[in-house]
C-alpha cells in the first residue's frame, strides 16, 4: 500500500455505466488504481477496455458511478462543479492524441492558455509561455502557428500547455499515437525529463508498446479492469523516481 | 480568454466575413426601407412644416392633411380672428392645375396662393431669388423638385415661365422647401394670382394660418377655434401628426414594415446559423479549453463579444452604406428630403443585435452542453 502522503492519485473500485436496461454498458468494473507522486505511469490496454474513460473520470470531466476518486487528498466529487473546474485548471495538464492547438493562435500563445483562463495578464503569460517552450526546444518556433509546424513540435507545444501553470497531474492521451517513431520516442523523453518531479504525477495513456520504456509503472488495463500492475523499465534503473528526479524545466 | 476567443472568430476569416456582410446587408436594408418610410411619412407634413411663421392651422372639420383641401368661406377667417390669443390669421388658397413649361413639358402643379398682405407662410429659404418678389402679380417661386421636372437638367435661376390655363406665371426665384409626398411642382405665388387661376371656385381660401400672442397657449387657443363651430384648429405640430397618421393608415407603411421584417429575419437568421455553425465546428477546441479549466462563464463572455463585434461591425458597415446610399438619392431633387434619422439607425442596430442574441444564447446553450470529455476522442 503507497503511504498516504505520497499518493497522488487514488482511484478505488471505480465503476462507471453509460445506458440504463437493455442499453447499458458497463465501461468500469471496479477499477482501483494508484500514482504516486514523482511516478510516470502508464496505462495501456486494446482499444474499448475503458482507459479514456478512467482518464475522464480521474480529471474530474465525467462521473463514477460508483466508487472515489481522490487527487492529492482531494474529492473530485464532492466539490461543486464550479470549484472541480478551478481545481482543474490549477492542477491538472493534459496531453492530447490529436494536439488540439488552436489554429488562431502562435505556439506561444497556445501554450499560454492555461495561464490566460487563470487570468494571467496576456503579456506574462505568453512570455512565461514563450520561455517554456525555449527549453523544450522550441525557441525559435514560438510566433509560428499550429500549420507551420510538424507534429512532433506541435505535440511539444501541447506539452508546454501542459506544463505551464506547474500543474501536480498531468494526464497523456495517446500522446505518440499521431507520431512517427523517431519523433514519438523525442517526444516521450522530452515528456519524461520535463514533466516527471518530485511533487507531480504523470499518467500516459498509450497502445504505442514502442514507448513503454519510459515508465516507471505499467497498469495494464482490459475489460473494464486494472488486470496487472508491473514495474516499468525506468523503475529497474531508478527505484526511487520520485526522489531522484527533479528535471522540470521550470525548476 | 476574450482575446482568444476574438481570434478564433478572426482566424475563421470566411464565416466572420460571412456574417459581417449578412449584418451589414440586413442594417442596410433595414435603415434604408425605414429611411424611405420616414421620409414619405414626414413628406406628408412637409408642407405644414414648411410654414414657421404660423404655429396653428385652422381647417374645415373633416381635412385630415394637407392635400385634402375643402374651400373656406372667408367669413371664417374673421371669426378666428376674432378669438382672443390670436396675434394674427391668415389665408392659403391652394389649388392644383396644369402647367407647361416654355419647352413644352407639362405637370399637374400645386399653386399655393400666398396672402398678400402678410406673406404668411412664404418659404423661409430660397436657394434662387427673393421669395417676396412673389408681391408682383403673376410671379411665382418654384421649388427644386418642380423646376427639375418642368426644365430638366437645367441649373437653378429666376426669369423662367410655365404657363397654367393659358396664363403665364414668371418664374421669380427658387424656394428650398422640403419636397411635397405627391411629387407635384410647389408654386408659391401671392393669393390674389392664384385667385385667378381659381376659375368657377366661390370660395378663396384652403386654409387659415394663424400666430399666438407671444405667451398664449396654442393648444388652448386651439380649443378656443374649436368651440365656435364648424372649424377646426390644430397646432402645427398636431396637423402634421394627423397628416402622417392618415397617410400611415393607407397601408403602404404595412408593405414598408414586411420588408424591414424580412431584413430582420433574414439577416439574423443568416448571422445566428453561421455563428451557431461556427460554435460547432469549434466545438473540439472549446472542449479543449474546458478541460484546461475554462469556466462557462468565461466562455460566454468569450461568446458575447465575439457576436457583439460581429454585430457592431456589421451594423457600422451597413450603417455606414445606408448613410452614403442616402446621401446619393439625395441629390436627386424629387428626393431632396430623404433622411436617415439616427433613431431609425439606432432601432435598426438594435433589433438585429435583439434577434441575434437568440442565436448567440443557443450557442452558449450548445457550448454548454458540450462534454469536455469528447476531446479525448
Amino acid at each position: 500500500m503507497t503511504p498516504p502522503d505520497l499518493t497522488a492519485v487514488l482511484c478505488t473500485g471505480i465503476r462507471k455505466h453509460f445506458g440504463e436496461d437493455d442499453a447499458r454498458v458497463e465501461v468500469l468494473r471496479g477499477v482501483d488504481y494508484t500514482v504516486r507522486r514523482g511516478e510516470l505511469s502508464f496505462l495501456v490496454g486494446p482499444s474499448g477496455c475503458g482507459k479514456t474513460t478512467l482518464i475522464s473520470i480521474i480529471a474530474g470531466l465525467q462521473e463514477t458511478s460508483s466508487g472515489e476518486v481522490s487527487l492529492f487528498g482531494n474529492h473530485l466529487a464532492r466539490m461543486p462543479h464550479p470549484e472541480r473546474v478551478l481545481f482543474r485548471r490549477s492542477h491538472l495538464g493534459f496531453v492530447f492524441q490529436q494536439y488540439n492547438l488552436l489554429q488562431a493562435l502562435t505556439a506561444a500563445e497556445n501554450a499560454a492558455i492555461p495561464l490566460l483562463a487563470a487570468g494571467t495578464r496576456r503579456r506574462e503569460a505568453v512570455d512565461r509561455a514563450a520561455a517554456l517552450l525555449d527549453r523544450l526546444g522550441l525557441g525559435s518556433k514560438t510566433g509560428s502557428f499550429p500549420r507551420q509546424l510538424s507534429g512532433g513540435q506541435q505535440q511539444r507545444v501541447a506539452l508546454a500547455r501542459a506544463l505551464v501553470h506547474e500543474p501536480r497531474l498531468i494526464i497523456c492521451d495517446e500522446p505518440t499515437a499521431a507520431l512517427d517513431h523517431a519523433t514519438g520516442e523525442a517526444v516521450m523523453e522530452l515528456l519524461a525529463s520535463a514533466a516527471v518531479h518530485p511533487d507531480r504525477a504523470v499518467i500516459v495513456v498509450t497502445h504505442d508498446s514502442r514507448v513503454f520504456h519510459f515508465a516507471d509503472v505499467i497498469a495494464r488495463m482490459d475489460d473494464g479492469h486494472i488486470t496487472h500492475v508491473e514495474p516499468g523499465q525506468r523503475t529497474v534503473a531508478n527505484p526511487h523516481p520520485g526522489s531522484s528526479r527533479n528535471s522540470h524545466p521550470s525548476a | 480568454m476574450n482575446w482568444v476567443g476574438l481570434q478564433m472568430l478572426r482566424n475563421d476569416r470566411a464565416k466572420f466575413a460571412a456574417m459581417i456582410v449578412a449584418v451589414s446587408l440586413a442594417v442596410f436594408l433595414m435603415q434604408n426601407q425605414a429611411a424611405i418610410l420616414a421620409t414619405m411619412l414626414s413628406m406628408t407634413a412637409a408642407q405644414i412644416r414648411d410654414v414657421q411663421d404660423a404655429d396653428l392651422w385652422v381647417t374645415e372639420p373633416d381635412v385630415e392633411c394637407f392635400d385634402q383641401v375643402k374651400p373656406m368661406r372667408d367669413i371664417q377667417l374673421l371669426r378666428v380672428r376674432g378669438v382672443a390669443g390670436i396675434a394674427w390669421a391668415a389665408p392659403l388658397l391652394k389649388i392644383d392645375a396644369i402647367g407647361r413649361s416654355e419647352g413644352g413639358r407639362l405637370n399637374t402643379v400645386t399653386l399655393l396662393g400666398i396672402d398678400d398682405a402678410s406673406l404668411a407662410g412664404l418659404p423661409q429659404k430660397m436657394r434662387v431669388g427673393r421669395a417676396d418678389a412673389i408681391r408682383e402679380l403673376d410671379t411665382a417661386i418654384i421649388d427644386p423638385g418642380g423646376h427639375e421636372l418642368f426644365f430638366p437638367g437645367e441649373p437653378f435661376r429666376a426669369g423662367r415661365s410655365v404657363r397654367i390655363r393659358n396664363r403665364r406665371l414668371r418664374i421669380v426665384g427658387v424656394s428650398d422647401i422640403a419636397a411635397p409626398f405627391t411629387g407635384l411642382p410647389m408654386l408659391h405665388t401671392s393669393r390674389s394670382t392664384a385667385a385667378a387661376f381659381n376659375l368657377g371656385e366661390q370660395h378663396m381660401t384652403s386654409f387659415i394660418l394663424a400666430r399666438s400672442a407671444p405667451g398664449g397657449n396654442p393648444g388652448e387657443i386651439c380649443q378656443k377655434i374649436n368651440t365656435l363651430g364648424g372649424l377646426r384648429a390644430r397646432t402645427t405640430e398636431q396637423f402634421a401628426a394627423d397628416a402622417m397618421w392618415f397617410y400611415g393608415s393607407q397601408g403602404v407603411p404595412m408593405l414598408f414594415m414586411v420588408t424591414i421584417t424580412i431584413g430582420l429575419i433574414v439577416g439574423a437568421a443568416i448571422t445566428g446559423q453561421t455563428f451557431l455553425m461556427f460554435i460547432k465546428e469549434n466545438a473540439r477546441p472549446i472542449s479543449m479549453l474546458k478541460v484546461v479549466g475554462t469556466t462557462d462563464r468565461q466562455l460566454g463572455t468569450m461568446i458575447l463579444l465575439q457576436g457583439a463585434v460581429v454585430v457592431v461591425l456589421g451594423s457600422c458597415f451597413g450603417s455606414g452604406i445606408a448613410a452614403a446610399v442616402c446621401n446619393v438619392i439625395r441629390t436627386q431633387p424629387f428626393l431632396r428630403s430623404l433622411y436617415l434619422p439616427w433613431e431609425i439607425a439606432l432601432g435598426t442596430c438594435f433589433a438585429l443585435a435583439s434577434v441575434t442574441g437568440i442565436a448567440l444564447y443557443a450557442s452558449f446553450r450548445h457550448v454548454r452542453g458540450l462534454e469536455p470529455a469528447a476531446v479525448f476522442r
